[in-house]
Protein backbone atom coordinates (compact mmCIF):
# COMPACT_ATOMS: atom_id res chain seq x y z
CA UNK A 1 0.00 0.00 0.00
CA UNK A 2 1.36 3.41 -0.98
CA UNK A 3 2.03 5.94 1.75
CA UNK A 4 -0.34 8.89 2.09
CA UNK A 5 2.50 11.22 1.06
CA UNK A 6 2.91 9.36 -2.21
CA UNK A 7 -0.85 9.26 -2.74
CA UNK A 8 -1.08 13.00 -2.25
CA UNK A 9 1.95 13.68 -4.48
CA UNK A 10 0.49 11.62 -7.32
CA UNK A 11 -3.03 12.90 -6.83
CA UNK A 12 -4.61 13.90 -10.12
CA UNK A 13 -7.96 15.45 -10.96
CA UNK A 14 -9.53 16.59 -14.20
CA UNK A 15 -10.03 20.34 -14.24
CA UNK A 16 -13.29 21.82 -15.56
CA UNK A 17 -13.39 22.71 -19.28
CA UNK A 18 -13.83 26.37 -18.35
CA UNK A 19 -10.22 26.49 -17.12
CA UNK A 20 -8.80 25.68 -20.55
CA UNK A 21 -11.27 28.06 -22.26
CA UNK A 22 -10.00 30.90 -20.06
CA UNK A 23 -6.36 29.98 -20.66
CA UNK A 24 -6.94 29.83 -24.43
CA UNK A 25 -8.59 33.26 -24.38
CA UNK A 26 -5.68 34.70 -22.40
CA UNK A 27 -3.18 33.20 -24.83
CA UNK A 28 -5.06 34.57 -27.84
CA UNK A 29 -5.26 38.05 -26.31
CA UNK A 30 -1.55 37.89 -25.57
CA UNK A 31 -0.80 36.79 -29.14
CA UNK A 32 -2.85 39.65 -30.59
CA UNK A 33 -1.16 42.15 -28.27
CA UNK A 34 2.28 40.81 -29.17
CA UNK A 35 1.52 40.95 -32.89
CA UNK A 36 0.19 44.49 -32.56
CA UNK A 37 3.26 45.60 -30.63
CA UNK A 38 5.56 43.92 -33.14
CA UNK A 39 3.75 45.54 -36.08
CA UNK A 40 3.70 48.87 -34.31
CA UNK A 41 7.39 48.75 -33.56
CA UNK A 42 8.24 47.72 -37.14
CA UNK A 43 6.18 50.55 -38.63
CA UNK A 44 7.63 52.95 -36.12
CA UNK A 45 11.21 52.06 -37.03
CA UNK A 46 10.49 52.14 -40.77
CA UNK A 47 8.98 55.60 -40.39
CA UNK A 48 12.01 56.83 -38.45
CA UNK A 49 14.40 55.37 -41.05
CA UNK A 50 12.44 56.92 -43.94
CA UNK A 51 12.24 60.31 -42.23
CA UNK A 52 15.98 60.23 -41.51
CA UNK A 53 16.78 59.46 -45.14
CA UNK A 54 14.56 62.30 -46.37
CA UNK A 55 16.16 64.74 -43.92
CA UNK A 56 19.68 63.67 -44.93
CA UNK A 57 18.84 63.94 -48.63
CA UNK A 58 17.22 67.39 -48.37
CA UNK A 59 19.94 68.62 -46.02
CA UNK A 60 22.78 67.53 -48.29
CA UNK A 61 21.01 69.09 -51.29
CA UNK A 62 20.72 72.49 -49.60
CA UNK A 63 24.28 72.34 -48.27
CA UNK A 64 25.52 71.63 -51.80
CA UNK A 65 23.55 74.55 -53.25
CA UNK A 66 24.87 76.83 -50.52
CA UNK A 67 28.46 75.78 -51.22
CA UNK A 68 28.04 76.47 -54.94
CA UNK A 69 26.68 79.93 -54.19
CA UNK A 70 29.55 80.66 -51.82
CA UNK A 71 32.36 79.54 -54.14
CA UNK A 72 30.91 80.93 -57.39
CA UNK A 73 28.41 83.69 -56.76
CA UNK A 74 28.29 84.59 -60.48
CA UNK A 75 27.52 81.10 -61.63
CA UNK A 76 25.10 80.29 -58.83
CA UNK A 77 22.15 80.12 -61.14
CA UNK A 78 23.92 77.74 -63.54
CA UNK A 79 23.01 74.37 -62.05
CA UNK A 80 24.61 72.28 -64.82
CA UNK A 81 28.22 72.98 -63.76
CA UNK A 82 29.44 71.93 -60.34
CA UNK A 83 32.03 74.14 -58.60
CA UNK A 84 34.60 71.34 -58.66
CA UNK A 85 34.13 70.79 -62.38
CA UNK A 86 34.36 74.50 -63.06
CA UNK A 87 37.58 74.80 -61.06
CA UNK A 88 39.15 71.84 -62.84
CA UNK A 89 38.20 73.19 -66.22
CA UNK A 90 39.65 76.61 -65.48
CA UNK A 91 42.89 75.08 -64.25
CA UNK A 92 43.24 72.99 -67.40
CA UNK A 93 42.65 76.08 -69.54
CA UNK A 94 45.19 78.02 -67.60
CA UNK A 95 47.82 75.31 -67.99
CA UNK A 96 47.26 74.93 -71.71
CA UNK A 97 47.43 78.67 -72.24
CA UNK A 98 50.63 78.96 -70.22
CA UNK A 99 52.25 76.10 -72.09
CA UNK A 100 51.28 77.74 -75.37
CA UNK A 101 52.80 81.05 -74.40
CA UNK A 102 55.98 79.91 -72.65
CA UNK A 103 57.11 76.94 -74.76
CA UNK A 104 60.44 77.97 -76.43
CA UNK A 105 60.41 74.98 -78.76
CA UNK A 106 57.15 76.06 -80.26
CA UNK A 107 58.42 79.61 -80.58
CA UNK A 108 61.42 78.43 -82.64
CA UNK A 109 59.16 76.49 -84.97
CA UNK A 110 57.08 79.58 -85.54
CA UNK A 111 60.18 81.63 -86.35
CA UNK A 112 60.96 79.20 -89.09
CA UNK A 113 57.52 79.63 -90.51
CA UNK A 114 56.54 82.35 -92.94
CA UNK A 115 54.80 84.89 -90.75
CA UNK A 116 54.31 87.49 -93.47
CA UNK A 117 50.91 86.12 -94.49
CA UNK A 118 49.50 86.24 -90.98
CA UNK A 119 47.44 89.10 -89.71
CA UNK A 120 49.12 89.76 -86.38
CA UNK A 121 47.48 91.78 -83.64
CA UNK A 122 49.56 94.68 -82.35
CA UNK A 123 48.44 94.67 -78.70
CA UNK A 124 46.84 92.37 -76.12
CA UNK A 125 43.46 91.15 -77.20
CA UNK A 126 40.74 89.89 -74.89
CA UNK A 127 38.55 86.90 -75.74
CA UNK A 128 35.91 85.04 -73.72
CA UNK A 129 37.23 81.86 -72.08
CA UNK A 130 35.25 78.59 -71.81
CA UNK A 131 33.63 79.74 -68.55
CA UNK A 132 32.95 83.20 -69.91
CA UNK A 133 35.94 84.62 -68.13
CA UNK A 134 38.02 87.23 -69.96
CA UNK A 135 41.27 85.77 -71.37
CA UNK A 136 44.00 88.19 -72.37
CA UNK A 137 46.21 86.99 -75.23
CA UNK A 138 49.50 88.72 -75.94
CA UNK A 139 50.55 89.47 -79.56
CA UNK A 140 53.22 86.79 -79.24
CA UNK A 141 50.77 84.14 -78.03
CA UNK A 142 48.32 85.18 -80.73
CA UNK A 143 51.03 84.62 -83.35
CA UNK A 144 51.62 81.13 -82.02
CA UNK A 145 47.92 80.29 -81.99
CA UNK A 146 47.39 81.42 -85.56
CA UNK A 147 50.53 79.61 -86.72
CA UNK A 148 49.10 76.37 -85.36
CA UNK A 149 46.79 76.19 -88.35
CA UNK A 150 49.72 75.95 -90.77
CA UNK A 151 50.57 72.43 -91.81
CA UNK A 152 54.25 73.25 -92.50
CA UNK A 153 56.46 72.92 -90.57
CA UNK A 154 54.66 70.02 -88.79
CA UNK A 155 53.89 70.86 -85.13
CA UNK A 156 52.20 67.76 -83.58
CA UNK A 157 52.47 68.81 -79.91
CA UNK A 158 51.52 72.40 -80.56
CA UNK A 159 48.55 71.47 -82.78
CA UNK A 160 47.33 68.96 -80.21
CA UNK A 161 47.33 71.59 -77.46
CA UNK A 162 45.49 74.15 -79.55
CA UNK A 163 43.00 71.53 -80.71
CA UNK A 164 42.28 70.57 -77.10
CA UNK A 165 41.74 74.19 -76.17
CA UNK A 166 39.47 74.67 -79.17
CA UNK A 167 37.38 71.68 -78.10
CA UNK A 168 36.96 73.11 -74.61
CA UNK A 169 35.91 76.42 -76.10
CA UNK A 170 33.36 74.84 -78.45
CA UNK A 171 31.86 72.56 -75.78
CA UNK A 172 31.45 75.44 -73.37
CA UNK A 173 27.82 76.18 -72.51
CA UNK A 174 28.69 79.46 -70.82
CA UNK A 175 30.32 81.22 -73.79
CA UNK A 176 29.19 79.34 -76.86
CA UNK A 177 31.03 80.19 -80.06
CA UNK A 178 31.11 78.67 -83.50
CA UNK A 179 34.43 80.35 -84.25
CA UNK A 180 37.83 78.81 -83.59
CA UNK A 181 40.37 80.52 -81.38
CA UNK A 182 42.49 81.57 -84.37
CA UNK A 183 39.41 83.15 -85.99
CA UNK A 184 38.68 85.11 -82.83
CA UNK A 185 42.22 86.46 -82.79
CA UNK A 186 42.08 87.43 -86.44
CA UNK A 187 38.76 89.23 -85.93
CA UNK A 188 40.21 91.02 -82.92
CA UNK A 189 43.28 91.94 -84.98
CA UNK A 190 41.15 93.38 -87.81
CA UNK A 191 39.18 95.45 -85.28
CA UNK A 192 42.47 96.64 -83.85
CA UNK A 193 43.63 97.83 -87.30
CA UNK A 194 40.37 99.62 -87.99
CA UNK A 195 40.68 101.47 -84.71
CA UNK B 1 4.70 21.82 -36.37
CA UNK B 2 1.55 19.72 -35.79
CA UNK B 3 0.52 16.86 -33.55
CA UNK B 4 -1.38 14.68 -35.98
CA UNK B 5 -3.04 11.38 -35.14
CA UNK B 6 -1.27 9.37 -32.47
CA UNK B 7 2.05 11.07 -33.07
CA UNK B 8 3.18 12.80 -29.89
CA UNK B 9 5.94 15.32 -30.43
CA UNK B 10 9.11 15.14 -28.36
CA UNK B 11 9.40 17.32 -25.26
CA UNK B 12 11.71 19.77 -27.04
CA UNK B 13 9.35 20.01 -30.03
CA UNK B 14 6.44 20.57 -27.68
CA UNK B 15 8.30 23.36 -25.87
CA UNK B 16 9.42 24.91 -29.16
CA UNK B 17 5.88 24.79 -30.54
CA UNK B 18 4.48 26.48 -27.44
CA UNK B 19 7.14 29.20 -27.57
CA UNK B 20 6.22 29.83 -31.22
CA UNK B 21 2.61 30.24 -30.08
CA UNK B 22 1.30 27.14 -31.84
CA UNK B 23 -2.24 26.64 -30.35
CA UNK B 24 -2.18 22.91 -31.03
CA UNK B 25 1.03 22.48 -29.03
CA UNK B 26 -0.28 24.68 -26.24
CA UNK B 27 -3.35 22.48 -25.96
CA UNK B 28 -1.23 19.34 -26.03
CA UNK B 29 0.93 20.63 -23.18
CA UNK B 30 -2.20 21.42 -21.20
CA UNK B 31 -3.65 17.96 -21.84
CA UNK B 32 -0.42 16.30 -20.74
CA UNK B 33 -0.04 18.08 -17.42
CA UNK B 34 -3.43 19.56 -16.49
CA UNK B 35 -4.69 16.68 -14.32
CA UNK B 36 -1.44 16.42 -12.35
CA UNK B 37 -1.24 20.16 -11.81
CA UNK B 38 -4.90 20.41 -10.90
CA UNK B 39 -4.13 17.88 -8.18
CA UNK B 40 -1.42 20.23 -6.88
CA UNK B 41 -3.80 23.20 -7.02
CA UNK B 42 -6.52 21.35 -5.11
CA UNK B 43 -4.06 20.39 -2.38
CA UNK B 44 -3.07 23.99 -1.74
CA UNK B 45 -6.30 25.82 -2.46
CA UNK B 46 -9.07 26.43 0.01
CA UNK B 47 -11.74 25.46 -2.46
CA UNK B 48 -12.27 24.39 -6.09
CA UNK B 49 -12.83 27.95 -7.24
CA UNK B 50 -9.44 29.03 -5.95
CA UNK B 51 -7.88 25.91 -7.49
CA UNK B 52 -9.32 26.90 -10.89
CA UNK B 53 -7.87 30.40 -10.59
CA UNK B 54 -4.45 29.04 -9.64
CA UNK B 55 -4.65 26.53 -12.48
CA UNK B 56 -5.29 29.29 -15.02
CA UNK B 57 -2.64 31.60 -13.61
CA UNK B 58 -0.12 28.74 -13.39
CA UNK B 59 -0.51 27.61 -16.99
CA UNK B 60 -0.20 31.18 -18.32
CA UNK B 61 3.03 31.47 -16.31
CA UNK B 62 4.27 28.18 -17.75
CA UNK B 63 3.67 29.32 -21.36
CA UNK B 64 5.33 32.66 -20.69
CA UNK B 65 8.32 31.14 -18.89
CA UNK B 66 9.01 28.37 -21.43
CA UNK B 67 11.80 30.34 -23.19
CA UNK B 68 13.61 30.39 -19.82
CA UNK B 69 13.43 26.61 -19.38
CA UNK B 70 16.88 25.04 -19.56
CA UNK B 71 16.56 21.32 -20.14
CA UNK B 72 18.74 20.59 -17.14
CA UNK B 73 16.11 19.01 -14.90
CA UNK B 74 12.73 17.35 -15.26
CA UNK B 75 10.20 19.36 -17.25
CA UNK B 76 7.36 18.11 -15.08
CA UNK B 77 9.29 19.09 -11.96
CA UNK B 78 9.81 22.57 -13.40
CA UNK B 79 6.07 22.92 -14.12
CA UNK B 80 5.18 21.61 -10.68
CA UNK B 81 7.42 24.21 -9.00
CA UNK B 82 5.64 26.95 -10.94
CA UNK B 83 2.29 25.64 -9.69
CA UNK B 84 3.43 25.35 -6.09
CA UNK B 85 4.78 28.91 -6.17
CA UNK B 86 1.63 30.19 -7.88
CA UNK B 87 -0.53 28.50 -5.24
CA UNK B 88 1.44 30.18 -2.46
CA UNK B 89 1.39 33.57 -4.20
CA UNK B 90 -2.34 33.26 -4.73
CA UNK B 91 -2.86 32.58 -1.07
CA UNK B 92 -0.63 35.53 -0.12
CA UNK B 93 -2.55 37.87 -2.38
CA UNK B 94 -5.79 36.72 -0.91
CA UNK B 95 -4.91 37.03 2.71
CA UNK B 96 -2.20 39.73 2.41
CA UNK B 97 -0.95 38.90 5.83
CA UNK B 98 -1.74 36.02 7.99
CA UNK B 99 -0.75 35.48 11.57
CA UNK B 100 1.60 32.69 12.18
CA UNK B 101 2.05 31.94 15.80
CA UNK B 102 5.20 30.15 16.70
CA UNK B 103 4.45 27.25 18.95
CA UNK B 104 6.52 24.73 20.70
CA UNK B 105 7.25 21.87 18.37
CA UNK B 106 5.21 18.89 19.32
CA UNK B 107 6.94 15.63 18.87
CA UNK B 108 4.35 13.97 16.72
CA UNK B 109 5.84 11.04 14.96
CA UNK B 110 4.99 10.46 11.34
CA UNK B 111 3.86 6.94 12.18
CA UNK B 112 0.97 8.49 14.09
CA UNK B 113 -0.31 9.68 10.72
CA UNK B 114 0.13 6.25 9.18
CA UNK B 115 -3.61 5.75 9.56
CA UNK B 116 -3.91 8.02 6.53
CA UNK B 117 -2.17 5.41 4.38
CA UNK B 118 -5.16 3.13 4.51
CA UNK B 119 -7.49 5.85 3.28
CA UNK B 120 -8.35 6.63 -0.30
CA UNK B 121 -6.67 9.69 -1.80
CA UNK B 122 -9.94 11.59 -1.89
CA UNK B 123 -10.49 11.02 1.84
CA UNK B 124 -6.91 12.01 2.64
CA UNK B 125 -7.43 15.17 0.68
CA UNK B 126 -10.62 15.93 2.60
CA UNK B 127 -8.75 15.59 5.86
CA UNK B 128 -5.87 17.79 4.64
CA UNK B 129 -8.38 20.39 3.53
CA UNK B 130 -9.59 20.72 7.10
CA UNK B 131 -6.24 22.29 7.99
CA UNK B 132 -5.97 26.07 8.04
CA UNK B 133 -4.28 27.48 4.89
CA UNK B 134 -1.04 28.27 6.72
CA UNK B 135 -0.71 24.75 8.13
CA UNK B 136 -1.74 23.20 4.85
CA UNK B 137 0.97 25.07 2.96
CA UNK B 138 3.75 23.98 5.26
CA UNK B 139 2.40 20.43 5.43
CA UNK B 140 2.16 20.15 1.63
CA UNK B 141 5.56 21.70 1.04
CA UNK B 142 7.39 19.58 3.60
CA UNK B 143 5.54 16.27 3.72
CA UNK B 144 4.29 15.96 0.14
CA UNK B 145 6.72 18.00 -2.00
CA UNK B 146 9.77 17.26 0.15
CA UNK B 147 11.03 20.81 0.68
CA UNK B 148 13.33 21.41 3.64
CA UNK B 149 12.34 23.87 6.37
CA UNK B 150 15.02 26.22 5.10
CA UNK B 151 13.48 26.20 1.64
CA UNK B 152 10.00 26.60 3.05
CA UNK B 153 11.18 29.55 5.10
CA UNK B 154 12.48 31.20 1.92
CA UNK B 155 9.36 30.45 -0.10
CA UNK B 156 6.92 31.64 2.52
CA UNK B 157 9.05 34.43 3.94
CA UNK B 158 9.03 33.01 7.44
CA UNK B 159 11.69 31.71 9.78
CA UNK B 160 12.81 28.12 9.77
CA UNK B 161 11.53 27.79 13.33
CA UNK B 162 8.10 28.98 12.33
CA UNK B 163 8.03 26.47 9.49
CA UNK B 164 8.86 23.68 11.93
CA UNK B 165 6.27 24.75 14.48
CA UNK B 166 3.60 25.16 11.78
CA UNK B 167 4.27 21.63 10.62
CA UNK B 168 4.10 20.27 14.13
CA UNK B 169 0.81 21.99 14.70
CA UNK B 170 -0.56 20.75 11.37
CA UNK B 171 0.35 17.21 12.29
CA UNK B 172 -1.31 17.66 15.68
CA UNK B 173 -4.52 18.83 14.06
CA UNK B 174 -4.43 15.96 11.59
CA UNK B 175 -3.94 13.48 14.41
CA UNK B 176 -6.99 14.81 16.16
CA UNK B 177 -9.05 14.64 12.97
CA UNK B 178 -8.00 11.04 12.40
CA UNK B 179 -8.81 10.13 16.01
CA UNK B 180 -12.24 11.75 15.78
CA UNK B 181 -12.98 9.93 12.52
CA UNK B 182 -11.79 6.61 13.91
CA UNK B 183 -13.87 6.94 17.07
CA UNK B 184 -16.97 7.97 15.11
CA UNK B 185 -16.48 4.99 12.80
CA UNK B 186 -16.21 2.67 15.81
CA UNK B 187 -19.40 4.06 17.33
CA UNK B 188 -21.16 3.57 13.97
CA UNK B 189 -20.21 -0.10 14.04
Amino acid sequence: MASFEKKLYDFEAIPPQQVWDNIREDLQDEKVTNLYNRKKSKTYYFAIAAASLVIIFIGSYFIKIKNIQKTNPGVASNKTISPEKMKDSMMVNQKILESIIHNPKEKQEIVANDLSAINLPKKYITVAGPEGQPVKISPKAATLIIAADNEFPPKPVWSKKISKWQKIMLSSTVSPTSAGLADLIEIASVNDKIE
Amino acid sequence: MTATGNHIPSESDLIKGCIEGNPEMQKLLYDLYSSKMYGVCLRYAENAEDANDVMQEGFIKVYRSLPKFRSEGSFEGWIRRIFVNTSIEHYRKKTKKYNITEVQENTIEDNELSALDSLATKDILNIINELSPGYKQVFNLHVVEGYSHKEIAEILGITEGTSKSQLARAKGVLKKIIETRTSSNKSDE
